[in-house]
């Protein structure tokens, strides 16, 4: 949820199952943002999402942004914590960006010591998101997904798995997308993204001001069929449509998940 | 294979300042696209994110200097002064000072105290709540204290003195602002700028207002503070101020002196 639509949320109530905020939004001491999410705490369960702790960082993990995460999770009492698995920071600059990592067992065994510490200081399970990157590394040692299946075995994190994501790296990486689902380990998978994205670009952009694509739907039934039904989210963070169009988004997720329900029963 | 750093130290040198050995040194597989169309793909998110981030911060800045200006102004910013946090929505404090300096600028020389201007603004509204002054645990106090008396601001409190005609070159670039000329010779201004309920407020301060408002801001005892206030303004009516100001919610607590020390003699 994007502060032009919290408003309307507020005012109308509309049929969610929860609402999902990027946590550092509410890194604030005080004023309306914040007393508007405490408000809707009351009727949704909220959902934390971050954008920049840095997990896979070469530098010192940022305590001071760790304690902000960590008092927001006391005053909301989230339903989740998320946060990617990808890098933001290096030698005090932070780039404010979700960038690649190589996939290497430097970068595994970083990223595992920083997640155990992430749930040690919070005291709960962290959801972990695999990323859109438009580069690979010549030093990779694995494939995305082994790192991502590596990483989930290692520290009992759960994964907020992202179709869109997924799809636009087998089309930028030339990878089979079935490869990598069929990785993935379905009883972590505590949410699932969809989002869209821009082909303008000499290669697919993960932008989230887009309509989901009609491959990512499929893909997104293929993983529902794998995983079974999991909470699932759209992501639209810039040009915001208006809130009709992410209900009616919603609302194919919704019935994607009714269908995999149905069969399920 | 260059270290996990390493990596991500050559990837801020290629994105942030475009050199070209920090690119080289990466190793990124081109694989149908050069590594350094990919890399430019990061370097436009990045400097994306802070460009968009920073116009919602500073939107006067913005209107008064223009889209191409501003978008320049904030990749030199960006490269000049590091993003220091995650929480890409504290960046921006130093615009005031790199202004200062930029000479792409010097022709304007308001700009500086105007970003200063919109930085209040923008930290105002996210700064703690407070509750409003005890009156009656004030009135306890015998009059004769009253100038050992510190008194505590609204944490939202920003005080801002400039040459220019600041606030008024502010209110006409609002959104909803009428065009008009403003005479920059037409006077500076003193202003207060407070979140009062949820709204941020700005309010022009005379001489006596500004120098008692800066001393108690800086923790001066409250005959300090007036005697600066008297230095200013002769006339300067402490008593209706303070009334004014505890109704604001301006002035919200009181420290009276450390009674373990005894009274001063």
């Amino acid at each position: 949820m994007r502060s032009p639509h919290v408003a309307r949320v507020r005012a109308e109530r509309p049929r969610l199952g929860w609402l999902e905020v990027h946590s550092e939004n509410y890194f604030v001491d005080g004023g309306s943002a914040l007393v508007a999410l405490e408000a809707l705490r009351s009727d949704y369960a909220i959902s934390l999402h971050g954008v920049g702790l840095s997990l896979g960082s070469a530098d010192p993990l940022d305590r001071a942004h760790l304690k902000q995460l960590k008092q927001l999770v006391e005053r909301i009492d989230p339903a989740a914590v998320s946060e990617h698995l990808c890098w933001g920071r290096i030698d005090g600059r932070h780039l404010n960006d979700l960038l690649p990592l190589p996939f290497t067992e430097e970068a595994l065994a970083l990223c595992c010591e920083r997640i155990d510490a992430v749930q040690n200081a919070l005291g709960r399970k962290l959801l972990v998101e695999n990323i859109s990157a438009y580069l690979r590394f010549d030093a990779d040692a694995m494939t995305e997904w082994d790192f991502v299946a590596t990483v989930v075995a290692r520290t009992g994190c759960g994964l907020l798995f992202d179709v869109n994501n997924v799809y636009v790296n087998a089309v930028n990486h030339g990878f089979d997308p079935h490869a990598y689902l069929a990785a993935m380990p379905s009883a972590a998978i505590g949410e699932i993204h969809l989002a869209g994205f821009d082909a303008s670009g000499p290669c697919l952009i993960d932008t989230h001001n887009a309509r989901v694509a009609p491959p990512v739907w499929a893909l997104y039934r293929e993983a529902i069929d794998r995983f079974g039904v999991k909470p699932t989210l759209i992501e639209w963070d810039a040009d915001l449509p208006a809130l009709e169009v992410l209900l009616d988004e919603a609302a194919i997720a919704q019935s994607v998940l009714e269908e995999a329900h149905a069969v399920a029963v | 294979m260059p270290s996990l750093s390493e990596l991500q130290r050559g990837f801020a040198g290629a994105t942030i300042f475009s050199d070209s050995a920090a690119l080289a040194g990466l190793g990124i597989v081109a694989a149908g696209l050069d590594p350094a169309t990919r890399i430019a793909v990061y370097r436009n998110n990045v400097f994306g994110n802070y460009r968009k981030a920073l116009a919602a911060t500073y939107p006067v800045i913005r209107r008064l200097v223009g889209p191409a200006f501003f978008d320049a102004a904030v990749d030199a910013f960006v490269r000049g002064y590091p993003s220091r946090r995650g929480d890409v929505n504290r960046y921006g404090a130093d615009l005031s000072r790199f202004l200062a300096d930029y000479p792409p600028a010097q022709k304007l020389a308001y700009l500086p105290d105007m970003a200063r201007l919109e930085w209040a603004v923008d930290q105002a509204g996210i700064a703690a709540d407070a509750a409003a002054l005890e009156t009656a645990a004030l009135a306890t106090v015998p009059v004769e204290m009253w100038s050992e008396l510190r008194f505590l601001l609204h944490p939202s409190v920003r005080l801002i003195e400039s040459s220019y005609p600041i606030l008024h070159i502010w209110r006409v670039n609002q959104p909803d602002a009428e065009d008009e000329t403003v005479d920059l010779g037409e006077g500076g201004d003193r202003l207060l700028v407070q979140r009062t309920g949820q709204a941020v407020v700005i309010e022009r301060l005379d001489a006596g207002e500004h120098a008692l408002l800066a001393g108690l801001s800086a923790g001066v005892k409250l005959a300090d503070a007036s005697r600066c206030a008297g230095k200013v303004d002769s006339a300067f009516d402490l008593a209706g101020a303070l009334q004014r100001y505890v109704a604001a919610q301006t002035i919200v607590a009181f420290r009276a002196p450390d009674l373990a020390q005894g009274p001063r003699r």
